[in-house]
């Protein structure tokens, strides 16, 4: 809800509990000693945009919060400070929270000493309900933009902590591969260690930030995605490394366009994950295939692999934060993040993940998405 | 590989560095710049055969080397570099290479390289576009 929702709906409430003609809410700023007019109900629209007062320049607001008690005006014994306006009585409150007046609620009448003290009581429970509200949307703000700030804090880590790995990366690759001299097979073994090290130390920055960003994007976000043209690229991006474990990758897409709920960087995420285990996890020559199908109005996506497989005791725990199966443990560097992130963002896009899987033959993970519609290609 | 001019555009010299070492092995002239400003600069000046951008999606000052080039104003001095060839960085652990590539009005490049670096892929993929060994 907006502030100034909130606001308007005070300054109405009071002029009808008071059968007033006329309401407005001020607020203090920053500084503590201007008010601004947030809210009127029967008075012009010009006043919203008149900017702050110094609380010493208007009469009925110094009283009002300095004495921290309402004030009632007459026309009779000095202006209503409303240039324009017929008012002839007035009544003013501060809006006061936790000791601290925050702003001030005006009423006005076109006929003289229309208001008395009594009511200002009547106003009590109104004014409260209204500071309340105010505090909440305050509050809630505050944490929308906390929120937001979390957002930018998780892009600018992307970066800052990717970075120095990847040039690491990036220069040992270039010592291994001979670029900065001949190596002794001492040397050469150091920097393949630095290397293997170096890789899981990317793979886990790389997995925490998907994780991390998986948890401040929020649904707002998602929208209509090919699936089929998603899968096709995780394919291409996947197959150099298929090729260089002398691996079979195929994919089979179908005819119609499969358009499901989500974003193109989350079912990269999904799909750049099972489709890079089954590569990591299958033995050279084996093995990966891919396949988008429509199966009972949903679209399904299979990845299946001639791998290592998954034990039967594991299969409960795959999709637990930092769980890794005893086998995959022993044959390759992995952080146990992965598939939780799958599943978080499958499940996200209204969808389910399903996996198959007999040990030294091979693995299936089926992933199933609600439709949202289909079209030739 | 004389006269063969590589422009870097990195504001990490270390990943400088770890471009640097197989390309001049391979016989290449590496000229270096740290801003998107100062790639312009030394596009005009030097003329390059090949063009390196880091492309931190986030940050588009980068981009901006690779609109002046290939959708230049009439009246751009750059206008008469459209012709060179742009490979780009790009995080290597989503397809954002594969996206960026699809769309060439949003970031019109001749290819990509991951990062981390592969020296031997770099290399292949710089002669290619700038057609040694062919």
């Amino acid at each position: 809800m907006e502030l100034s929702h909130v606001l308007t709906y005070l300054a109405e409430s009071a002029a009808i509990a008071l059968r007033a003609d006329a309401a407005a809410v001020c607020l203090l700023d920053e500084s503590g000693t201007r008010l601004s007019v947030a809210a009127i109900h029967g008075l012009p629209a010009e006043l919203l945009d008149r900017g702050p007062q110094e609380i010493q320049s208007c009469a009925l607001d110094r009283e009002a919060m300095s004495s921290r008690a309402a004030v009632v005006a007459d026309a009779q014994h000095g202006p209503l400070e409303l240039p324009g306006q017929d008012f002839r009585a007035g009544l003013c409150t501060p809006l006061i929270h936790e000791g601290q007046p925050v702003g001030t609620l005006h009423v006005y009448a076109t006929v003289p000493e229309r208001f008395s003290e009594d009511d200002a009581v009547t106003l009590r429970p109104l004014v409260d309900l209204g500071v309340a509200a105010i505090t909440a949307t305050r509050a809630m703000a505050e944490l929308e933009a906390l929120e937001a700030n979390q957002a930018q804090f998780i892009r600018v880590m992307t970066h800052e902590l990717r970075s120095p790995v990847v040039v690491a990366q990036s220069l040992v690759r270039n010592v291994l591969e001979g670029y900065a001299g001949k190596l002794t097979d001492k040397q050469a073994d150091v920097f393949t260690r630095i290397n293997r090290r170096l890789d899981g130390l990317e793979n886990l920055i790389n997995d925490l930030l998907d994780l991390a960003a998986g948890k401040a994007l929020g649904p707002a976000e998602e929208g209509p995605v090919v699936l089929n043209a998603s899968i096709g690229r995780v394919v291409l991006l996947l197959q150099p490394r298929a090729e260089d474990k002398s691996l079979e990758m195929t994919f089979q897409s179908c005819r119609d366009q499969l358009v499901v709920r989500g974003t193109e960087e989350g079912l990269d995420r999904v799909f750049v994950n099972v489709v890079g285990n089954a590569v990591k996890y299958t033995s050279p020559g084996g093995a990966v295939a891919v396949s988008v199908q429509q199966v009972d109005g949903q679209a399904q996506v299979e990845v299946a692999d001639t791998g290592i497989g998954i034990p039967e005791e594991a299969l409960p725990h795959l999709f637990e934060e930092f769980y890794r199966a005893p086998n995959a443990k022993k044959t390759e560097v992995g952080t146990g993040l992965g598939l939780a992130i799958v599943k978080d963002l499958v499940e996200r896009y209204g969808g389910r993940i399903q996996v198959k899987s007999t040990v030294g033959v091979g693995t299936t993970f089926t992933v199933t998405l609600p439709l949202l519609s289909t079209g030739a290609v | 590989m004389a006269n063969q001019r590589i422009l870097i555009v990195h504001d990490d010299p270390d990943m400088v560095a770890a471009l640097h070492l197989p390309l001049k092995s391979a016989g290449y002239d590496v000229l270096d710049a740290s801003s998107s400003q100062e790639g312009l600069q030394k596009i005009q000046e030097f003329s390059p055969t090949l063009i390196i951008l880091d492309a931190i999606l986030e940050t588009a000052s980068n981009l901006q080397i690779s609109l002046a080039l290939r959708n230049p104003a009439p009246q751009s001095p750059y206008a008469s570099y459209r012709h060179i060839p742009i490979l780009v960085l790009t995080p290597s652990h989503t397809t954002a290479s594969l996206r960026l590539g699809s769309d060439e009005a949003y970031l019109p490049v001749d290819d990509f390289v991951d990062m981390p670096i592969n020296p031997d892929m770099l290399l292949n993929k710089v002669n290619a576009l700038i057609g040694v060994g062919d």
